[in-house]
């Protein structure tokens, strides 16, 4: 294996089992605690925080465990990639405003990172994801099994 | 029969997306499963409204954070609003880092075994920010004064360890509630972290229930 396949195949395991820790952490703890902490980011109507609270450890989930499965990787690949820069479009703009978060909230109750950190961390996922997006497809996929067969 | 549907491109192509949705579903239902069940129960003295009331509000506050006094608020609007419609129980949650919220806890339960829990309760939120230092113990013990409680009695309770019990009871009941920041309020088992869920949503939420068969 080259070594541009063997870092991709590492992305995606990596950046599938961060998405899927992260997912679960949030879907672990009541909706209405990840609600509040997406308030305070003060970026969306309080009307759809409860929603977006519900809805996003399951397509965290989803997105993680087709990267590691390696099905659709690109388009997995690319919503990890948007997920990830809004993250750290909400991060930033917490931190322009001067905008005062114990937590992230990124991994529910049981990580706490601070802004600063997370935004590095997002950043690094960021990157990881662009080398998800632009590999060629990987033979230890189930979508080169779905392609080709055994 | 599998194994020859295996041969096709396109089952094959849909028992990957069969195993992501698998996946997901397990994690979420898995994840789901680590909460465990909390005791709602609060001593009488923390408890107020009609005992068959319908409607049952359990907060879990920390008299030290400023979250709760702002909830307060909304709140006791609620309570007046449905005014013998709810059984209203208050428990303890007191931040590790608040290192005042602890003694007012004690202070306010030991209070309460004198009849005064919901004046002491009153005291402590409407005057946070004159008994929120180092003199917090000063001020607690001119509250009990002021409200004219058995003094002695009261100084007393608050070392005995029933009294840091039922406070680390709470707070258990509160971690198994997997409650993560206070105020954190529960309407019929309906979770409303923080007193802006409680004021955008509790009344909505209320009616709903009053309204079922």
């Amino acid at each position: 294996m080259k070594p541009r396949a063997l870092l991709a195949l590492f992305a995606r395991i990596f950046v599938g089992a961060v998405l899927v820790y992260a997912g679960a952490s949030k879907a672990s703890a009541p909706a209405e605690e990840f609600a509040l902490v997406i308030g305070v980011y003060d970026l969306v109507p309080s009307s759809i925080t409860l929603p977006i609270a519900s809805l996003l450890p399951w397509l965290e989930l989803a997105v993680g465990w087709a990267l590691i499965l390696g099905v659709r990787t690109r388009a997995a690949g690319a919503a990890a990639g948007a997920t990830t820069l809004a993250f750290l479009f909400a991060i930033g703009s917490v931190l322009a405003r001067g905008i005062t978060l114990p937590n992230c909230g990124c991994f529910g109750e049981s990580m706490h990172f601070s802004p600063p950190h997370a935004f590095l961390f997002d950043t690094l996922l960021a990157a990881l994801c662009w080398t998800i997006c632009t590999a060629q497809p990987d033979p230890l996929s189930l979508d080169s099994w779905a392609t080709r067969g055994l | 029969m599998i194994l020859v549907a295996m041969r096709s491109k396109q089952f094959r192509r849909l028992f990957s997306y069969a195993l992501v949705g698998a996946l997901t579903v397990v994690s979420t239902v898995a994840a789901g499963r680590a909460r465990k069940p909390f005791s709602p129960a609060a001593p009488d003295f923390r408890r107020k409204g009609p005992p068959d009331a319908r409607i049952r509000v359990v907060e879990f506050s920390d008299f030290q954070c400023p979250a709760c006094r702002y909830a307060e608020e909304p709140l006791r609007r609620l309570l007046q609003l449905y005014e013998g419609k709810i059984r209203f129980s208050f428990k303890h949650f007191p931040l590790r880092m608040h290192p005042w919220a602890k003694a007012a806890a004690y202070a306010a339960d030991c209070a309460g075994r004198q009849g005064k829990f919901w004046e002491f309760h009153d005291r402590l939120y409407d005057r946070q920010d004159e008994w929120t230092n180092g003199e917090a113990d000063r001020f607690l013990t001119g509250y009990a004064r002021a409200l004219k409680l058995d003094v002695p009695a009261w100084d007393a309770c608050r070392g005995k360890p029933e009294t840091a019990a039922a406070v680390a009871d709470d707070v258990k009941d509160g971690e198994n509630a997997w409650v993560g920041s206070t105020p954190t309020f529960f309407v019929n088992g309906r979770r409303f972290a923080g007193g802006k869920q409680l004021a955008e949503l509790g009344a909505l939420f209320i009616d709903r229930e009053l309204k079922k068969p």
